[in-house]
């Protein structure tokens, strides 16, 4: 029998700050370079997270087929609380298509699939010779891509193949940016945002669906429906496939929330996700200043023993939502720290 | 396909006037022929999409519909000679280090200005003239490192120096990127010929930068300073750097302290030994220059004045590609270097001279009135294809301004094929070499040939709708 590989986790990013500076190689990044690095990345995970719910709700609504319009409606709006957007007025339009428009080709909304690439490409632009060419010609590609002639025919045809193309797109510039980039201060900013960016959205469908469902599961949903609702709330955070595993044949509500918020070895939960940033942190931090402590890491650490040690019983007595808070809060103080340690120099 | 081809009258690169294939052109065009237009149409296309998704881009002011735009590659490949090419090279050569010594006699000694060679308030008055540097020793003495030189060829196939562009002169991504483009999508052109290759440059440029550092205990640090992405040419500035493997920096991630430039980095301040700088003389430190400059850095000047940073190019060195010191280049040569040039001038009037004047104002309608210190095409009069007002304004303008002008004969531009809709056509092209000057100087073998993509047009600039070509330089013929 051979060796199981070792996973790919912190103990990789444990690794090189070992060495950090000693190596002669080193060599510190400009701050706003860092920055451009951290921002391009956050992006593109946002424009895959909102490919995704969008892909997923639209099927939720197929397959769940005659829903009264209220519901409808609720579970359409319920993606742009998701994205911390107002509710929008779709006037004459079928909901569903003034929602899909709106989160994906929309100019005017800095969340739309098309503004965080864009966003995301400016970034990226500015930092050229901190990314590999394979990066950037993929980003640029797609980027280009929603930038076609054709764009409306081909997002009316099928808008699922463009969300694919969207996340399939962001998963080869992330499998590209472990393969090409050499694993040190830059990649670690990358692997920093991206987590960062996963923990915020996972909490935000949680918080959010949680919220509807419970509300809506008293009045009107039997079994089938239910589990089709929840299964959703899976997919949109890349995650049915690994839950299943897990729990053969259990759609129960609360198990869905602690697989998604504890699981220990998924990169997608926001235990693994808080875990991969804190370690990333502390490279970026060890590359620098091998014995300080930088005043996110001390966040995220908090944050990932809390997550390591929770309980269910805990976290309900707590309360959900209050708990998704906490770490929300968490995420956004060490966003800021970062800020003020490394770009604003 | 190229039936109906037309040499015009002019000196056409790759026909001779019988319409006969010049002799190393002749396996390109049956080449051509063996393909067919269809062929050839759908590899421009390819071509296209791959500068677009790599974004080899530059940027266009005054466009309002969109701030990045491909440079127009023109797939026809222009070929020269190893014997045109070493003519050219030693010519560029010469040019470049008596352009050096020109840099350091007019800010030390003088002697060319005492001596009468040049007028004195031609260059007092030049506006690229820096009194702030006079006295100044620059590391190795050199001033321009990187210089790129436009040549024109007239009806008589002679290659003619249209100008040098001795402060910040772009373009030399292109020619690389081309070169890739070109090598992806007509790999088979290049069986049929020894192309010399031009890829080693970056590592040229690096070496020349690294040997002018004044910090030659350790590893010197290099950093490219780019205006910013809105810069016309930001896409060369990040291709260098990346090719080097430098930081890009701009003005904001920079600070002066104590004599010195640092960079802001992640880990705190950085120093840096040697900057190109892509940004001009005028933006370059707010407290020398212009005071509303955010490209710069405070305190630039003084880093560079003490010695403890190392520019390329020096600041100043816009005296000796300014259009009323150019026609005395020739001079220089003789005078420094006690040399016959090797690549001749086109014929220049001088306006700020009364005799020139004279002349150039009664012969507007046949002459190229340029504006000294403007580049990129703005600024310049046609004569031959202005309107009668035009040349009134021009003429205004040249009497109250005389030392702001200089003025030419029209030289009919060289042409070469280009594909234009569904047949070739000859369109005027230009060539501009790169040149490095460190330890010793390097003509990078190629260099950008410029093709004005409109008929009959002479304006080859990438501001004023221009295109580009891959420019072969060929291995000189093994002797049997």
């Amino acid at each position: 029998m051979s060796q199981a590989p070792t996973p790919f986790s912190s103990a990789a990013v444990r690794n090189t700050s070992a060495t950090g500076f000693a190596s002669p190689r080193a060599r510190p990044m400009l701050a706003r370079d860092a920055d451009s690095m951290y921002w391009m990345t956050r992006y593109i995970e946002r424009a895959e997270h909102v490919a995704r719910l969008l892909l997923v709700n639209s099927n939720l609504l197929i397959d769940v087929g005659d829903l009264a319009p209220a519901m409808q409606a609720m579970q359409w709006q319920s993606l742009l609380t998701v994205l911390r957007l107002p509710p929008l007025d779709a006037g004459n339009a079928p909901i569903s298509t003034a929602v899909a428009q709106h989160l994906t080709l929309d100019a005017a909304n800095p969340n739309s699939i098309l503004r965080c690439l864009t966003s995301a490409r400016e970034n990226a632009r500015g930092i050229r010779e901190n990314i590999s060419a394979e990066m950037w010609e993929t980003l640029n590609t797609l980027h280009w891509s929603l930038r076609s002639d054709d764009l409306a025919a081909r997002f009316e045809d099928s808008p699922d193949d463009l969300w694919r193309a969207v996340i399939n797109g962001s998963m080869l510039f992330q499998g590209l940016t472990d393969q090409t980039l050499p694993h040190d201060q830059r990649w670690m900013f990358t692997q920093l945002a991206k987590y960062l960016e996963r923990v915020d959205v996972t909490c935000r469908v949680l918080e959010t669906k949680f919220a509807i469902l419970q509300s809506a599961e008293n009045l009107m949903m039997e079994g089938t429906i239910r589990n089709i609702h929840w299964m959703a709330v899976l997919r949109s955070c890349g995650s049915i496939e690994a839950y299943r595993r897990n729990h053969v044949g259990d759609m129960d509500p609360m198990r869905v929330a602690l697989f998604l918020l504890l699981e220990k070895d998924f990169p997608r939960s926001v235990r693994f996700s808080i875990s991969a940033a804190r370690a990333a942190i502390a490279g970026i931090r060890g590359g620098i200043d091998p014995t300080g402590i930088d005043p996110a890491e001390r966040i995220l650490s908090r944050l990932d023993a809390q997550l390591e040690y929770a309980e269910m019983a805990e976290i309900l007595s707590e309360g959900l939502a209050n708990f998704l808070r906490r770490i929300q809060a968490g995420v956004y103080e060490a966003t800021s720290a970062v800020q003020k340690v490394y770009f604003l120099h | 396909m190229f039936d109906k081809y037309e040499v015009n009258g002019v000196f056409d690169e790759m026909f001779e006037a019988s319409g006969k294939a010049r002799s190393h052109y002749a396996p390109l065009v049956q080449r051509l022929q063996a393909m067919g237009l269809s062929a050839f149409e759908r590899r421009r296309r390819m071509s296209d999409v791959l500068f677009r998704n790599q974004g080899i881009t530059f940027t266009v002011y005054n466009d309002a519909s969109g701030v990045e735009k491909i440079f127009p590659f023109d797939l026809v490949p222009r070929i020269l000679t190893a014997a045109e090419w070493s003519h050219i090279e030693k010519g560029l050569t010469q040019r470049i280090v008596a352009l050096n010594m020109f840099c350091k006699d007019i800010y030390h000694e003088q002697r060319i200005l005492r001596e009468k060679i040049i007028p004195p308030d031609l260059i007092y008055g030049a506006k690229m003239f820096r009194r702030e540097m006079f006295g100044v020793k620059v590391p190795r003495d050199i001033y321009i490192h990187i210089c790129g030189s436009d040549l024109i060829r007239d009806k008589d196939g002679i290659y003619y120096v249209l100008e040098d562009n001795g402060r910040t002169p772009s373009g030399v991504s292109y020619v690389l990127e081309n070169r890739t483009v070109m090598k992806r999508v007509f790999p088979a052109l290049f069986s049929q010929y020894r192309v010399r290759a031009i890829e080693d440059y970056p590592h040229n440029l690096l070496q020349c930068l690294q040997y002018i550092s004044p910090n030659q205990m350790d590893e010197p640090t290099v950093a490219i300073l780019t205006p910013g992405v809105y810069n016309s040419a930001y896409f060369e500035h990040s291709f260098l750097a990346r090719q080097m493997g430098v930081e890009l920096v701009e003005g904001r991630d920079l600070m002066v302290d104590k004599g010195f430039l640092y960079m802001r980095t992640t880990a705190g301040l950085r120093r840096i030994d040697v900057l190109y700088r892509r940004v001009d003389d005028d933006y370059l430190d707010p407290l020398c220059f212009r005071p509303d400059s955010s490209l710069g850095v405070a305190g630039l000047m003084n880093a560079f004045r003490c010695g403890n940073l190392a520019l390329a190019n020096a600041v100043g060195t816009g005296v000796s590609d300014d259009k009323a010191v150019y026609p005395f280049v020739p001079d220089m040569i003789k005078f420094y270097l006690g040399q016959e040039p090797i690549l001749p001038n086109v014929p220049t009037y001088i306006c700020a001279r009364k005799s020139d004047r004279k002349f150039v104002l009664e012969h507007l309608h046949e002459l190229v009135v340029k504006s000294t210190n403007e580049s990129g095409g703005y600024g310049m009069l046609m004569g031959h294809q202005a309107s009668q007002e035009e040349r009134a304004v021009f003429a205004e303008k040249i009497r109250n301004d005389p030392r702001n002008f200089i003025a030419q004969p029209v030289v009919q531009l060289s042409q070469h094929p280009s594909l234009v809709d569904d047949h070739f056509e000859g369109r005027r092209v230009d060539l501009r070499p790169y040149i490095l000057y460190g330890q010793k100087a390097i003509v990078m073998p190629g260099g950008l040939t410029r093709v004005a993509l409109r008929r009959g047009s002479l304006v080859v600039n990438s501001s004023q709708g221009g295109g580009s070509k891959d420019t072969w330089v060929l291995e000189e013929e093994a002797k049997p």
